[in-house]
């Protein structure tokens, strides 16, 4: 098995203590390490960190707890902790299953909400070892996957020049659910949180750590659910999954795997809204979702434009 | 080129014969301490082993730490090079070769499970010197104690070649910690992220089932 290069490790006490560190040295932080830690093993980046940041030394970033008509979870709470919680489960469906869909059980108790979405793109040129492909994410010119085998790729087009999709489970979930992300800085929405960063997938700063995820809480009348494709269930990430929230005259519904951030299907949120939640409209959402899909060259991502219909339809059945 | 060549070789000569006196150091103060341990590496899994120092080999710098941890009842203190995985230092430096590798450091076989704190994590994907203070159970642990799971395994076949098997275990027994009368798709659930390259797969539920009864049974008795 490869081992790791030599790097420093920095226990902080205090998130300040951890952001000066990030803002003086070549660091990058770990939570649960799940992702970090497979880049750097492989080397799939240009740039190697010197220093690695552990979060878990910094007491109280770990808790589920409701305040105010709003669930707060800290940023390194497990994502089989957020699976197994009794009031998430309940109150806040599509995150519960998220979670609980996310990975496998063993990075679910070792991976972290914060880190779950900020991790990296899986898309197969950008994480093939020792950086062998310099893509635009990475800083070069060109998209290896655009001419080359995108089977899992973008149907909504490219962002910047990559067709690399947004892996998260949790990312749906928490857009539809309309959550916000507090960090060491600000206030972000779930709506804002992801873009196409080189080499990252969110518009986190140099230096800024993830805190708290805030969801609020849903009104009476109001479901949430969230159903995922993927090729083995119990392991893999998303050809394509979908979250969804419905009532009240309200829909927010949320696609992930689609394209290179979270992708809200306004087309179908707008065709629901105020409809009774049955077969036939749900498929008619589904229609309106993917009107603006189209494949890629080779045409390999094609069958991923059916999934993201009846994912679609099934999410907002899973609103009933 | 040659001259390279020839200092290689010493230095690993160098590293090999380290070695074997540390074997053999560990040997001998695995007899003075009086524990039953067998095999090459003097081992304890006995809670009341003394702590068992491995730190001589490594100078101190930055990119080395300190680490106090239990490992199957036995505690131990290490130092350990930042950059070390929690499975280089349990089969390198502990002698425990239940954590297997076969993904290659993906994260997504579950072969080298281990117990941390009462969650089943990969030691492939845990930094050692994150693990300080950590209780550690691997699969020699559990079977050391003679836990059902282990005759579970056996009467319902649940392996073929058995490289799997650690990792399988490991995260049964988690399961069963938790969760003392799991349902079938509680187990299916649990071990979820265990490959089985023999496609063992229908074995595996019923046998943890079944370990659950006998430690139940057990329990109530």
């Amino acid at each position: 098995m490869k081992t790791w290069k030599k790097f420093r490790h920095v226990n902080p006490a205090t998130i300040d203590e951890a952001v000066s560190v990030l803002e003086s040295e070549n660091a990058s932080v770990i939570a649960g390490g799940t992702d970090i830690l497979g880049a750097m093993r492989f080397e799939i980046l240009p740039e190697y960190p010197e220093v690695l940041v552990n979060l878990k030394s910094i007491k109280g970033l770990e808790y589920i707890k409701e305040e105010a008509g709003m669930l707060k979870i800290g940023a390194l709470t497990r994502l089989e902790d957020i699976a197994k919680n009794n009031s998430i489960r309940e109150g806040y469906t599509a995150l519960a299953e998220a979670a609980h869909r996310t990975a496998s059980p063993h990075i679910r108790e070792m991976g972290t909400i914060g880190g779950n979405i900020c991790q990296l793109t899986r898309c197969w040129y950008f994480r093939n070892p020792d950086n062998r492909f310099n893509c635009i994410r990475k800083g070069g010119e060109k998209c290896y996957a655009m001419a080359g085998d995108n089977r899992y790729h973008s149907i909504f087009g490219a962002v910047k020049g990559c067709i690399a999709v947004n892996p998260g489970d949790t990312a749906p979930a928490l857009t539809a659910l309309n959550a916000k992300i507090k960090t060491s800085r600000r206030v972000i929405e779930a709506d804002k949180f992801w873009d196409m960063v080189k080499p990252g997938s969110t518009i986190l700063a140099p230096g800024e750590i993830v805190k708290e995820i805030q969801v609020p809480a849903l009104s009476r009348g109001m479901k949430s659910s969230f159903i995922k494709f993927a090729v083995r269930s119990s392991i893999d990430f998303p050809v394509v999954n979908c979250a969804a929230l419905i009532g009240k005259g309200q829909a927010r519904i949320c696609l992930n795997a689609v394209h290179n951030m979270p992708y809200r299907v306004i087309k179908a949120e707008e065709f629901i809204k105020g409809k009774a939640v049955n077969e036939k409209n749900a498929d008619a959402a589904g229609a309106a979702a993917i009107e603006k899909a189209r494949v890629l060259p080779g045409e390999k991502n094609k069958w991923k434009i059916q999934i993201a219909r009846t994912m679609v339809k099934r999410a907002i059945l899973g609103c009933a | 080129m040659s001259d390279n060549k020839n200092k290689q070789a010493e230095d690993q000569e160098k590293k090999g014969a380290w070695k074997l006196s540390r074997r053999e150091f560990l040997k001998d103060a695995g007899l003075v301490i009086g524990s039953s341990t067998v095999g090459s590496i003097a081992f304890s899994g006995k809670a009341e082993a003394d702590t068992a120092e491995r730190a001589e080999n490594i100078p101190e710098s930055d990119n080395s730490v300190t680490i106090e941890l239990t490992i199957n009842g036995g505690k131990y203190r290490y130092r350990v090079e930042t950059n070390w995985s929690l499975r280089q230092l349990l089969r390198d430096e502990a002698g425990l070769t239940s954590p297997k590798d076969w993904c290659g450091g993906h994260g997504a076989c579950g072969s080298c499970t281990v117990i941390m704190n009462g969650r089943p994590v990969l030691s492939c994907m845990t930094v050692a010197c994150e693990c300080d203070g950590a209780v550690i159970e691997t699969a020699e642990g559990i079977a050391k104690e003679k836990h059902p799971v282990i005759d579970a395994y056996i009467k319902w076949n649940a392996f073929q070649c058995g490289y799997c098997t650690p990792g399988f275990i490991t995260s049964a027994k988690a399961l069963l910690d938790r969760n003392p009368n799991p349902t079938e798709t509680d187990v299916r659930d649990a071990l979820g992220g265990n490959l089985c390259r023999c496609a063992t797969y229908q074995q595996h539920p019923p046998a943890v089932l079944e370990a659950a009864g006998v430690l139940r049974n057990k329990k109530s008795k």
